[in-house]
């Protein structure tokens, strides 16, 4: 029988957790620990310490500094949202960043070749999902384990990405993809299109809230409901005005915000995003109902596809050019994987979302990038990025409420 | 055979709602079900006994449909029927609830209650059904509804993860979701098992209450005191066949034992 012990800390916490917006905080608070000590610790103890110093220079959360982060972090965040959705299933995907490098190199070949660029960008697409699904139908259909078939595929699709590029290296000068990170727009937009998108996130939430009251149902206090518009509004309007501060807030951010959101609306609030949850919580039970959990596998794995492919889109604008490096055959994958999973996505399957992880993705790129500002080595910074990986499933599985064993 | 097996019963048992006939099931060599007769009414609980192995879950898949039989006749309400897979069973209104319950934890009960179904708003016409939007608060007001019929008082909230939900509130959950499909016969299979004194107590109520609103349910068990508390009729099976059909309140746990354990040969008092 369930305590009543709705005035408890513990309980609210755990409440807290089950609401959308409380599975924000342990990942906030990671982020926000990252930020105080990269921007505030470490420039306040160069400076006590070093009697030369003139000033305190808070490089770190400079408004340039943190834009940059912000345009660093997108390709992983692009990724991290594709194996968010795997992940809830309870499956992995390996290959994503490879997947993202083939769809890359296979852009840039396109627009060299005469291709007009929106048209290439719709093609790797389509390659995109085609590798992402056809991995889905072996593990679907054939029941491989979908560790193999995509560890298959990240060696598959890493060597395809080097008969594509033969040389490793390929710039791309094509105006539409360029444009993708280069587009800024102007302030004062940016800040209409955040009040807008504030106004609209609380007249959701009231009309919703009315719409409870007419069928009777338990209503939020309105504590919640306006400290979730708040703390919505807080970030928007924070993000918008540092970008604005050092130059205005890129396409390439609205992008994927943009993609995001559909992903996050489809596997939040659509029969199919909760045919996905269901698959991750309990297999056998989806099947029962009548879901066809092969199909299911199969569909979002061509997500994560898609996903990978606008991310080597977005990585390709970002850089001007796709390298080896850069996707297949560098860090890509395991940043991605392990934002989502410090985003607090289980590994297990049917617990995440597709927002933690674009703050996943911001605690991995702020981690890199206030290293290699105090002046780590590449060694350091895989042991950090291997420890804050540990300490936020040690978080998850501590936080998780109690219900295996302790009832 | 079976209507000497029957015969504690007689003619005063109410008029069945399911009803099989000599149902046969071998696995390979091994014969299963040999020509089991069963039946159960509306608005009464038949608990179906007997040892490991004597043929109680086969019996219930058969029911389900998730198991098809080699020989044997379906009637509900007298009129033969056929039973060849789950969705045959689901659309004559036979529901089972499965021992492992099939709930999903990280899903709030409303989710849950309305998982495979889920309701979307309308209007959306342009977009595939899998992709409109969800219609939650028609999933809530019809998981409460669910909820109140079967008078689930701990429950505080339908937007409660089943994951931090107690054993007995997650068994009437699985109950209120096969109940909540139109359904006429609810098969149980061992539902307080797992659970303690309080729990148990929670479940049973439940069990009542369906048989209350005119459920036939059938009641798998190895518990007596929960049989004796909660069915009206006790139908033992020992190797694949019928021993006997007994009415509750005719009958006591000893006698109930013996015929599972060695059949109504070596019983001593069945001669009624």
């Amino acid at each position: 029988m369930q305590p009543d012990t709705s005035f408890s800390p513990i309980d609210r916490l755990r409440r807290m957790r089950e609401t959308r917006l409380g599975s924000f905080v342990p990942v906030l608070l990671a982020l926000a620990a990252i930020w105080v000590y990269f921007g505030l610790a470490l420039p306040l103890w160069d400076f006590w310490s070093d009697p030369d110093a003139g000033s305190i220079r808070f490089i770190f959360l400079s408004p340039r500094n943190i834009y940059n982060l912000f345009m660093q972090s997108a390709v992983i965040a692009t990724l991290a949202v594709g194996i968010t959705v795997v992940l809830l299933l309870g499956e992995i995907d390996l290959s994503a960043a490879a997947t993202a490098g083939v769809c890359a190199a296979l852009l840039g070949v396109l627009v060299l070749a005469g291709i007009p660029g929106w048209a290439a960008c719709l093609i790797v697409m389509a390659v995109g999902v085609i590798m992402g699904a056809a991995q889905g139908l072996l593990i679907a259909y054939v029941g491989i384990p979908s560790f193999v078939v995509t560890l298959a595929g990240l060696l598959g699709y890493q060597g395809l990405m080097q008969k594509i590029l033969p040389t490793g290296n390929l710039n791309i000068g094509d105006p539409f993809v360029r444009a993708i990170a280069r587009i800024l727009i102007p302030d004062l937009w940016g800040l209409v299109m955040a009040g807008l998108l504030v106004l609209a996130i609380a007249a959701l939430a009231l009309r919703r809230q009315a719409e409870r009251k007419a069928r009777g149902l338990e209503l939020d206090t309105n504590a919640t409901l306006w400290g979730q518009v708040a703390f919505f509004a807080i970030i928007v309007f924070a993000a918008v005005l540092t970008m604005n501060a050092y130059r205005s807030v890129p396409l390439l951010i609205i992008l994927l915000t943009g993609v995001t959101a559909i992903v996050g609306w489809v596997s939040t609030s659509t029969p199919f995003g909760r045919s996905i949850f269901a698959v991750g919580g309990n297999a056998e039970s989806a099947r029962r109902v009548g879901m066809n959990v092969r199909r299911i596998r199969v569909v979002a794995f061509g997500i994560v596809g898609l996903l990978a492919a606008i991310g080597g889109i977005f990585g390709a604008s970002r850089y001007g050019s796709v390298s080896y490096t850069a996707f297949a055959g560098g860090s890509l994958l395991l940043e991605s994987i392990g934002a989502a999973v410090i985003g607090g996505t289980s590994l297990f399957g049917g617990r995440g979302s597709v927002w933690n992880a674009i703050l996943g993705a911001l605690v991995i790129g702020s981690l890199g990038n206030g290293l290699d500002l105090s002046g780590a080595s590449a060694a350091d910074k895989l042991m950090f990025s291997g420890a804050i990986l540990l300490l936020a499933v040690a978080i998850d599985a501590l936080s998780r409420p109690a219900g295996n064993g302790a009832r | 055979m079976s209507l000497e097996n029957n015969q504690q019963v007689g003619p005063s048992a109410p008029p069945p709602h399911l009803r099989v006939a000599g149902i046969e099931k071998r696995f390979g060599g091994v014969h299963a079900l040999k020509g089991v007769d069963f039946e159960v009414a509306r608005g009464e609980v038949m608990a179906l006994v007997g040892d490991n192995g004597a043929g109680k879950s086969t019996l219930m898949k058969v029911l389900a449909g998730a198991l098809v039989c080699d020989g044997g006749d379906f009637f509900i309400d007298e009129e033969p029927v056929v039973i060849s897979n789950p969705h045959d069973a689901g659309a004559l209104g036979i529901q089972i609830v499965y021992q492992d319950l099939a709930l999903c934890e990280n899903l709030d009960v409303a989710a849950n209650l309305s998982l495979g179904a889920e309701p979307v708003k309308s209007g959306w016409p342009f977009l595939p059904r899998f992709l409109r939007p969800l219609d939650d608060l028609e999933m809530e007001v019809r998981a409460k509804a669910a909820i109140d019929r079967l008078q689930v008082r701990t429950l505080r909230s339908v937007r409660a993860k089943v994951g931090g939900l107690s054993g007995g509130q997650r068994q009437a959950i699985a109950i209120a979701r096969a109940v909540g499909a139109e359904c006429s016969v609810v098969m149980l299979d061992e539902p307080t098992a797992a659970l303690g004194v309080a729990q148990t107590r929670q479940v049973l109520d439940v069990v009542k209450r369906l048989r209350d609103t005119g459920h036939a349910v059938v009641y798998i068990s190895h518990n007596m005191r929960d049989i004796f508390e909660v069915s009206d009729r006790i139908c033992v099976l020992r190797h694949g066949a019928n021993v006997a059909t007994w009415k509750t309140s005719e009958t006591t746990a000893d006698e109930i034992v013996v015929a599972m354990t060695a059949g109504l040969d070596s019983g001593t008092n069945n001669a009624a």
